[in-house]
């Protein structure tokens, strides 16, 4: 009974550690990394065919109702956000995670202490391998090579019996720990990219020259000081600028002009300078022609600052810009006027208008009807003839405290994969065995990468060997 | 504008010149290798016939080439200088292939100068050729400097950009290399001799320098895609966007770094490497390419 518990018990644990040893292996193979990343490169491809982030109508409109519903099951239309891009990151991360786990502490222990003493059949199985007879003394040969060997750069250990010199000589084996170096970095990337997600936003901002808006996030208040856009000769745009300044409680923080490569940054808040357009909801001037409605004919004409009175003392009138709506609106319900969308289609001014000390009504004139209405009481017609736009400045807000891992894991990635290809670890063995006509050395070697250039240092190396024929007898 | 322009043309004529001499130069030590006995291949002195001449020459065109090709893009640098104030001569298409053919010749000269392999020449070469004409098949309002949009104007244009397009040179020159493979493997197996691919060098030695062009390519584009992620933080406001540009450039990156994870197993050296090769140039292609023409985004200045 006791027996029969006692196996079982055994079986189990057994069977868990086997487990887990499969899970380990599992997820620190080379055909996991592979997959994985094929996976990743398909997804990100789905990512750029389709366009992503996009209003339904535009993808209703490219590939039909049917194909847009499945797009939206698979989540198509927003892929870098999917459970399963996720997922794929994730695993990625477990996958170079449980590699370092596995392999890593074999790389340290070998930089610590190495496999020194080996057979001479042990090295004529190596992948490249020569055996050279010399007549020549074994102490000689052997500090021969290992003056060789360090030339080079290796470092030589040397095990000395009673018959035979075993020399082992390495180098390189840096370049094998970067490798490592760079699988760490993939999860401290993906830690920061995470953080960002969760600790940090992304806004934006359509701002006013002269305007004060506050930055709830970083609870300050932010003053656009200037806008403005240099062109080239061609008339091309140079760059667009605007001079932000930084208010904290009624004081000035700070004032810098930022512009498209050189954000402002406050209390981790930064602010890019990332567009700029026109105005929907006012205008700088307007000129407004004023005709006799008798004749037709053309009496006066005013170019009218932004809610600004201007008088035309001849006429008799006293006019003023009150608004201004780029794609002209009405809300039946609200009775409000309003934009439409953001383009400047069906431009329209609010004149209020007083003839004679007499306030008219303020009506609406449209740029491209200007026959619509009639004004009751004025002798005059007014028409909108042109008008000269209000820029504004499209400003990017963000916040991202998961920046700096991302550039910590960048540079461990970049200098990792750097050196992890620029240097390659190669191992050299040489056994100097004492015979009656002098020595046997056994020369044999392998290289984890860069096989030509390690092929040619062994030529070298085994034609520098055979040379020690003439010099040592 | 002009003076920049012909030197972009003169390139063009001298690689152009160089591959025919790389061929030409196959040619002649196919024709010096046929005397030889029971497969092996002597080549000696007398031997060559036209064929070490010809290489001579052919290195010395596409050192010349290299030397218009530099100088051009240093004219275009100092025009733009000129014209607004920044140099990057690789700020439009047209500038970045012709840095691209620079970089794969550049890189093919100090191939041969190490190895010594001439045979390559006909193929990397081609590679460069193939990337200038291209280049000069661009409308003309792609080749001209037009002045750099805003968000290009920045210090990091001269250090992302060329640092993103070597790594393609590196990965032309895998490519080139893996259609070389190719080629050579299929006239071993089907045992032909005496052709030209016996002038190319081992298979093994072919697919390992794929392999080491791979292996430079691969951390440059992992810093070059670092360094636009750092631009990004300063122009567009993000590190990462998931631009269709910044996307394929991550694809590519993965693909070769499938492949470096793939070449740990012996299985994946030779053949399925050189093609794997092939179709990871492909993809550089579109990534230089196709993007730009075929999907928009954020790098969709040219």
């Amino acid at each position: 009974m006791d027996a029969i518990t006692k196996r079982t018990e055994d079986a189990k644990s057994f069977s868990f550690k086997e487990l887990g040893d499969a899970l380990v292996e599992f997820f620190s193979s080379l055909k996991l990394a592979i997959f994985l990343m094929i996976t990743l490169a398909i997804l990100s491809t789905v990512g750029t065919v389709i366009q992503q982030g996009e209003r339904p109508e535009v993808y209703i409109k490219e590939y039909g109702e049917n194909v847009y519903w499945w797009f939206v099951k698979l989540g198509f239309v927003d892929i870098y956000h999917t459970w399963y891009f996720s997922t794929v990151l994730v695993l990625l991360c477990i996958n170079s995670l449980t590699c370092f786990h596995q392999r890593f502490p074999a790389i340290w222990r070998s930089i610590r202490q190495d496999k020194v003493n080996v057979t001479a059949a042990f090295i004529q199985n190596l992948k490249r391998s020569a055996t050279v007879d010399l007549p020549a003394e074994r102490s000689k040969v052997a500090e021969a090579l290992g003056v060789a060997f360090a030339e080079r750069g290796y470092r030589v250990l040397v095990n000395k019996g009673g018959t035979e010199t075993t020399l082992y000589a390495t180098k390189g084996i840096m370049g094998r720990v970067s490798a490592h170096v760079a699988h760490l970095s993939v999860t401290v990337i993906v830690a920061g990219g995470l953080l960002g997600n969760i600790l940090g936003f992304r806004d934006f901002g359509v701002c006013l020259e002269g305007e004060t808006y506050h930055v709830p996030q970083g609870n300050f208040d932010l003053h656009v000081d200037k806008f403005w856009i240099d062109y080239y000769d061609n008339g091309a745009v140079k760059s667009y600028n605007s001079t932000l300044t930084v208010i904290e409680n009624g004081e000035k923080q700070v004032t810098k002009t930022i512009t498209v490569n050189d954000p402002l940054v406050h209390k981790g808040i930064w602010f890019y300078q990332s567009s700029y357009g026109d105005s929907w909801d006012r205008v700088e001037k307007a000129r407004i022609v004023v005709r006799d409605k008798a004749t037709d004919k053309v009496v006066g004409e005013a170019i009218l600052d932004w809610r600004k009175e201007a008088e035309l003392k001849n006429l008799g009138l006293k006019l003023q810009l009150t608004d201004f709506v780029a794609d002209f609106g009405f809300d039946a319900k609200d009775r409000r006027v309003y934009s439409k969308t953001v383009e400047h289609e069906n431009p329209a001014i609010k004149l209020a208008i007083t003839e004679s000390d007499r306030q008219l009504a303020a009506p609406w004139i449209f740029y491209n009807y200007p026959d619509l209405f009639e004004i009751q009481g004025s002798k005059y017609k007014f028409e909108l003839t042109g008008y000269l736009t209000k820029k504004f400045t499209g400003l990017q807000i963000a916040k991202d405290p998961g920046v700096i891992i991302v550039w910590i894991g960048s540079t461990l990635l970049v200098v990792g994969v750097m050196l992890s290809a620029l240097i390659f670890h190669r191992r050299v063995w040489a056994k100097v065995v004492s015979e009656r006509h002098g020595v046997t050395v056994y020369l044999g070697g392998t290289a984890y990468k860069g096989q030509i250039d390690f092929d040619r240092e062994f030529q070298r190396l085994s034609e520098q060997l055979k040379t020690l024929r003439q010099s040592t007898a | 504008m002009f003076r920049s322009l012909f030197l972009f043309d003169v390139t063009f004529w001298l690689y152009l010149a160089a591959v025919v001499l790389y061929f030409g130069y196959l040619v002649a030590s196919k024709k010096a290798l046929r005397p030889a006995y029971a497969g092996h291949p002597v080549s000696s002195e007398e031997d060559d016939g036209w064929a070490q001449p010809l290489g001579q020459l052919a290195t010395w065109v596409t050192f010349f080439g290299l030397l218009v090709n530099g100088l051009a893009l240093g004219m275009r640098a100092y025009e733009r200088m000129q014209l607004s104030g920044t140099f990057a001569p690789w700020s439009n298409q047209f500038e970045a292939m012709s840095y691209v053919s620079f970089a794969i010749i550049a890189g093919y000269l100090f191939l041969e100068l190490k190895y010594g392999i001439k045979a390559v020449g006909a193929f990397v070469v081609s590679v460069g050729f193939i990337a200038m004409g291209a280049a000069s098949l661009l409308p003309y309002r792609y080749q001209v400097a037009e002045p750099l949009v805003p968000a290009l104007n920045s210090y990091w244009i001269y250090i992302h950009v060329s640092i993103t397009l070597t790594s393609y040179a590196a990965f032309a020159m895998a490519g080139g290399l893996g259609v070389m493979y190719l080629l050579k493997e299929r006239a071993e197996s089907r045992g032909r001799r005496g052709t030209i691919y016996d002038t190319f060098p081992s298979l093994e030695k072919i697919d390992e320098l794929g392999y080491k062009s791979v292996m430079i390519g691969f951390p440059l584009l992992a810093f070059g895609v670092i360094l636009g992620a750092m631009w990004a933080n300063y122009a567009w406001g993000g590190y990462w966007s998931w631009d269709p540009k910044e996307t394929w450039s991550l694809i590519v990156w993965l693909i070769y770094g499938a492949y470096i994870h793939a070449r740990m197993n012996r299985g994946w050296e030779g053949h399925r490497a050189a093609l794997y090769q092939v179709f990871g140039f492909g993809m550089v292609i579109f990534c230089f390419w196709g993007v730009n023409f075929l999907l928009s985004g954020l790098h969709a200045y040219a």
